[in-house]
């Protein structure tokens, strides 16, 4: 398989991997949908502000170290996605530090990079260079993901006729041929049907070697479980609990029971 | 053994490390010419021609511009005719940067929140773009030359520098425009009039001797007016063009292409939470 051309260094297990200083990130939405300058003009002088500001994390320190399967649960708008894009290095932090050692790949949404118009071959290359691959990686790849999304001739038609399901196949494809030493994975493993459901969860399996960190963010918390070997949980932006994932995610659920009981959150 | 590390730390307004950038902005030029072209192939998507239309739009608009200035103008002006084209083709390279480069960051949002990538890159796939399209306009300049029997001399090498400072500076363009989308969104609604605007203030409809030196003084705030004054004396006249009229379009593309990436790359790891 392939890996991240300038990367390829081995990491022992247990080094450090992400380091999370006291993270903190604020939001400052614009209240207007667009910010045009006619909404500025419209309200010049009257000292009516613009925006309103979002505290999406607070004081959050995390380690993650190599030979690490870090899950990530807590309800809508805790701030998990906020901590990945930060971890990626897609939106700056507004206070706080992080250090990242080693190459990341992102899968924090499917099919980034695609389009429509071209065909599902066109397409792999495409996502596979928007992730950072370079050609001849894909070349060399480009099998292995064919195989591996099950597409068969559908391969070759133009990416507005596939299903939804199959869109996201392909997409998922392509994210896991690429092998880089953090991986972090926002809510993509539940995609497809069944059979291709287990078949990414196997994938995940196998790419959770001593030398790589993962770090994964979902709702379904059986499969947190059955993956990975610690997990925090975040609320409105701060850390509630980390540590042993039956420990964690049972401290989550009770909490949960508390504020609603019932309805749960799971969905695989 | 060196591991990578990357630190993140709070925004601050400034450049970003530039042997870095420039480094990773390298490695992805795959994704650059491949991102382009599948913009190409979208605009074309599901028409019968295809991608043959980049070579029909530009005969077709010559063919409207033989329209008016032969049948309906009446005259047989070989000079205006090539010179019209050629200018034309041109002032659309750098209308082209505009207008995909306006919409260049905004419409990346999906890409820019969920993958780490040198931002700059999508105003350059947009010029990037503006030259596919650049580039069959120039064959059919040329045929449109040897019809009409125009002269040809060593002075048409003048092309290569010349076309050279109009990518700097559509270039500069499409990455300043882009940043300016960002936090004033208007400017994609004001932009038609202000290309067209540009248009008519070009030497295009009009070559640069047939107008007033009273107007003339005015046009040096124009940045692509000796731009593209020295394109028609090139290809059309097989003239060099002169000293003055490079130095100004070199000002002006270098100042553009300058003061508009050290505005991107200072600006653009806030891109992410504005969109």
């Amino acid at each position: 398989m392939i890996s991240l051309s300038d990367f390829n260094s081995q990491h022992p297990h247990g080094s450090i991997a992400v380091s999370v200083q006291d993270l903190g990130l604020t939001y400052t939405t614009s209240i207007d949908k667009k910010p045009t300058l006619k909404a500025r003009l419209k309200t010049l002088g009257r000292g009516k502000k613009h925006s309103r500001i979002v505290r999406a994390l607070n004081g959050v320190n995390l380690d993650v170290h190599y030979g690490t399967v870090l899950g990530i649960i807590g309800s809508n708008g805790a701030g998990k996605s906020s901590l990945m894009r930060v971890i990626s290095g897609i939106v700056p932090p507004t206070q706080g530090r992080i250090e990242v050692h080693g190459s990341v790949s992102t899968l924090l949404a499917l099919g980034v990079g695609f389009n429509q118009a071209m065909t599902g071959r066109e397409n792999v290359y495409l996502g596979g260079l928007a992730a950072g691959m370079t050609r001849a990686e894909i070349d060399a790849s480009f099998q292995a993901i064919a195989d591996f999304s099950e597409l068969g001739e559908a391969i070759d038609a133009p990416m507005r006729t596939y299903s939804s399901g199959m869109f996201a196949r392909l997409a998922f494809s392509v994210a896991a041929v690429v092998e880089p030493d953090i991986l972090i994975v926002d809510e993509a493993l539940s995609t497809g049907d069944a059979h291709f459901k287990a078949k990414s969860l196997n994938r995940m399996k196998e790419l959770r070697t001593a030398d790589r960190a993962l770090i994964l963010v979902s709702h379904a918390l059986a499969t947190i479980e059955d993956l990975c070997n610690e997990v925090i949980w975040l609320d409105k932006g701060k850390l509630m609990a980390r540590g042993n994932p039956t420990e964690v995610i049972a401290a989550y659920r009770e909490f949960m029971n508390v504020r609603k009981s019932a309805s749960s959150d799971e969905d695989v | 053994m060196s591991q990578p590390v990357v630190v993140y730390e709070p925004f601050k307004a400034g450049l970003p490390p530039m042997r870095a950038y420039l480094r990773s902005l390298w490695r992805r030029r795959a994704f650059i010419s491949e991102f382009a072209r599948s913009e190409l192939r979208e605009q074309n998507y599901g028409s019968v021609f295809g991608q043959l239309w980049l070579v029909l739009n530009p005969l077709l608009l010559s063919g409207v511009y033989f329209l008016l200035i032969y049948v309906i103008g009446g005259t047989s002006d070989e000079t205006r005719f090539a010179h019209l084209t050629a200018t034309l083709f041109l002032f659309y390279l750098i209308a082209n940067s505009l207008t995909g480069g306006v919409k260049a960051i905004t419409s990346g949002q999906r890409l820019i929140l969920n993958t780490s990538f040198p931002r700059i890159m999508l105003p350059v796939s947009a010029v990037v773009v503006a030259l596919f399209k650049f580039f069959p306009t120039l064959a059919v300049a040329f045929a449109i030359h040897a019809i009409l029997g125009l002269p040809y001399s060593w002075q048409m090498l003048w092309a290569f520098p010349v076309l050279a400072l109009a990518i700097v500076m559509g270039l500069g363009m499409a990455i300043l425009i882009s940043c300016i989308n960002v936090y004033f969104r208007d400017i994609s609604s004001m932009l038609p009039y202000l290309t067209r605007s540009l248009l008519y203030l070009s030497p295009i409809l009009y070559e640069v001797s047939s107008i007033s030196s009273n107007i003339k003084q005015f046009q040096i705030v124009n940045p692509i007016f000796y731009l593209l004054d020295s394109w028609s004396r090139v290809m059309v006249h097989a003239e060099a063009p002169t000293t003055y009229a490079m130095v100004h379009s070199a000002i002006f593309a270098f100042t553009i292409f300058i003061v508009g990436t050290y505005f991107f790359l200072s600006r653009e790891r806030d891109f992410a939470v504005r969109l």
